[in-house]
């Protein structure tokens, strides 16, 4: 099945989805505290929860510890919503960014938190997008800063120096991106939400869905919605409490609709897989298991479309909202993150119903009307398309065929993992080294890490089998490979032979 | 500066049957090597309880923790060969070579220990190898 080589990927997608990972791995890793102040929110705001959802069902004194925590009533403009999403999550977001880019030193983070501080007091709205530009400038400019006196500093000295170019330089920027970034931002940020109102007042936020629905199946899903949704939702609930936004990309419905479409009309082994495939993705939030059914016959990408633009029309009628970004993007979430009214709740199981309903029909009546036979490896094949669509494979996909890694994408750095990052690692990465470099490829990398160094941005990744589970964890995105032998693994040729491939 | 494999360090017919014996036997030629203090062989068990070091290609390496680095007077490495394959977790050791490795210098001694045992015709040699120089000839250009 690795020989269905999908077209040649062009450069503009895998940029963007670079640029999408990016991204996400900021957004990601901070989705418990995302969480936490959604649930905050959820609880004890005026119209919270703890409030029965507030105005005629009020119940609780506008001098009460709810308002008190919640920040209304006596205690209006304090409490710990707005601190949480104003600083909070924006800190977190640039010190992860900042950390990433160099290369997972805290150091990083912490410039470019600092310099995200002063985008966020220089604006009047939830600063992600700032935030997810100042964090990694802090850190990459660091990095770059460190280099010019790496190894000059004087013994002893070291501690003083770090520290003080670090707050020197992060306060430079603070300064910076108080006068000079935060107009700028607030600008667009602005513009962002005009469009979003534009989009919601004419009604044709539905529309939405002939780019989001498409652009997903093509893995730009993390793209769209941490890039761009979740920061413009974020905006939106600092002026209405709610945002319809956070709906847009992740409602489950469509997906749900399909992959149930295959499991009743489907042939052959996408419709004995579908079952699988709705749970993860309706319950788990993993969206990308669907969109190898997709990929598979692409007019499903019609049926995708109904369902999303249905659902986004049920949510518009309804004026539901989201308190929070649900991610993943799984039924839980949504129901948690629903802000806390009948209305939104009927509005969010309703365009769950029809929208699942709506992908499920239009699915239904696709594939019924296709009589050709479905070839028994069409999913795997679609499999492998999607992960060269991709640029990686996913273990997610992998898992649902139950095939082998499949290295459709060129394979450039490979990283031997071990425990210590000393040993064994070091051995085997000489030994495939050179089988490479016979082999006529010097332009791929091998190198040896310890597996907590592991950072997700090789192609490949050999462990020890008894250690690729831990290794999967770090690299979800890696192709994986287990070796037991470290001299002469016949796995080794099968790298060689996987990369290749790759270069058709 | 002492070489790194010295014909003392070399045994061709060891005497272990276990694996704790042969990294005893492994760490005794160490010791006698003068390359580490005694503490360092009860840092090479500690290190196989951990991960096996064993290899592949009939090869295992024990070596000592991380921790254990201070008690390396200099790099070095022992080599011991098994006519009946020592059980190394469930895997078959010929060859047994004790690392000791100074700062940096266990990746090169590994680096090249490895170009040696990924070729099978050179296994083979160190299988028939008949003396100390024999195996010498094969495993002497492991330098640091």
């Amino acid at each position: 099945m690795a020989s269905t080589t999908a077209a040649p990927r062009t450069g503009a997608r895998v940029s963007v989805q670079k640029f999408g990972t990016f991204l996400s791995n900021m957004v990601m890793p901070n989705i418990g505290a995302f969480i936490a102040w959604g649930l905050i929110t959820a609880l004890f705001i005026e119209n919270g929860w703890l409030n029965l959802g507030g105005e005629d069902h009020a119940w609780l004194s506008p001098g009460s510890w709810v308002a008190h925590i919640g920040g209304w009533g006596d205690y209006a403009g304090g409490g710990i919503v707005g601190p949480m999403i104003t600083y909070l999550l924006p800190l977190l977001i640039a010190y992860t960014g900042g950390r990433m880019v160099y290369d997972n030193e805290p150091r990083g983070g912490v410039v470019g938190a600092i310099a995200t501080m002063g985008v966020i007091a220089g604006t009047d709205v939830p600063m992600f997008m700032g935030a997810m530009i100042m964090g990694p400038v802090g850190g990459w400019s660091m990095k770059k800063i460190d280099a010019i006196w790496d190894g000059k500093i004087r013994p002893g000295f070291e501690m003083l120096v770090n520290n003080f170019s670090a707050g020197i330089w992060g306060g430079l920027l603070a300064t910076f991106g108080f006068f000079a970034m935060s107009p700028v931002l607030d600008q667009i940020v602005k513009g962002g939400q005009k469009i979003i109102e534009f989009l919601s007042d004419h009604n044709i936020l539905p529309f939405t869905s002939f780019i989001i629905e498409p652009a997903k199946v093509l893995f730009l899903n993390n793209a769209i919605n941490h890039g761009i949704l979740t920061p413009l939702g974020s905006a939106d609930v600092q002026d209405h409490g709610k945002s319809i936004v956070f709906l847009l990309e992740a409602n489950p419905a469509a997906g749900a609709g399909l992959l149930l479409a295959f499991a009743v009309f489907g042939k052959g082994m996408s419709k004995s897989s579908a079952p699988g495939a709705f749970i993860i993705h309706f319950f788990g939030g993993i969206h990308e298991i669907y969109f190898p059914y997709v990929l598979m016959k692409p007019k499903l990408i019609v049926a995708m479309i109904a369902g999303g633009f249905t659902q986004i029309l049920i949510n518009v009628i309804f004026d539901v909202g989201l308190r929070a970004p649900a991610a993943p993007g799984s039924v839980f979430a949504v129901y948690i993150q629903t802000n806390s009214s009948v209305k939104d709740y009927v509005g969010v199981t309703l365009s769950i119903v029809c929208g699942a309903a709506a992908s499920f029909v239009v699915a239904a009546m696709m594939l019924r009307a296709d009589k050709s036979e479905e070839a028994e490896d069409d999913l795997a094949g679609a499999t492998a398309k999607m992960e060269a669509l991709k640029g990686k494979s996913s273990s997610v996909a992998s898992a649902l065929v139950g095939g082998t890694a499949v290295a459709t994408q060129q394979i450039r750095s490979i990283v031997f993992a071990c425990d210590a990052g000393m040993g064994s690692s070091a051995m085997g990465a000489s030994v495939l080294r050179k089988k490479i470099q016979d082999a006529g490829h010097p332009e791929v990398t091998v190198v040896n890490k310890s597996i907590a160094n592991l950072v997700d941005d090789y192609d490949l990744v050999v462990t020890h089998q008894d250690l690729t589970d831990r290794a999967r964890e770090k690299t979800p995105s890696a192709i994986h490979v287990s070796v037991d032998n470290f001299m002469g693994s016949p796995r080794y040729d099968e790298i060689v032979d996987m990369i290749d491939e790759s270069r058709g | 500066m002492a070489e790194v494999l010295s014909a003392e360090a070399i045994v061709l017919g060891g005497s272990a049957t276990t694996r704790d014996e042969a990294i005893d036997e492994a760490g005794r030629l160490l010791v006698a090597a003068g390359a580490v203090e005694e503490s360092y062989v009860a840092a090479m068990h500690e290190r196989e309880t951990s991960v096996s070091t064993f290899m592949g290609n009939g090869l295992a390496i024990p070596h000592g923790t991380n921790e254990a680095k201070s008690a390396i007077r200099h790099t070095a490495i022992t080599f011991v060969r098994y006519a009946d394959p020592i059980d190394w977790k469930g895997q078959p050791a010929e060859f047994v070579v004790g690392i000791a490795g100074a700062g940096d210098d266990h990746l090169t001694v590994l680096q090249s220990l490895a170009m040696v045992f990924m070729e099978d015709d050179q296994i083979a040699r160190l299988r028939a190898a008949s003396s100390a120089d024999d195996v010498l000839a094969i495993l002497g250009d492991v330098q640091v």
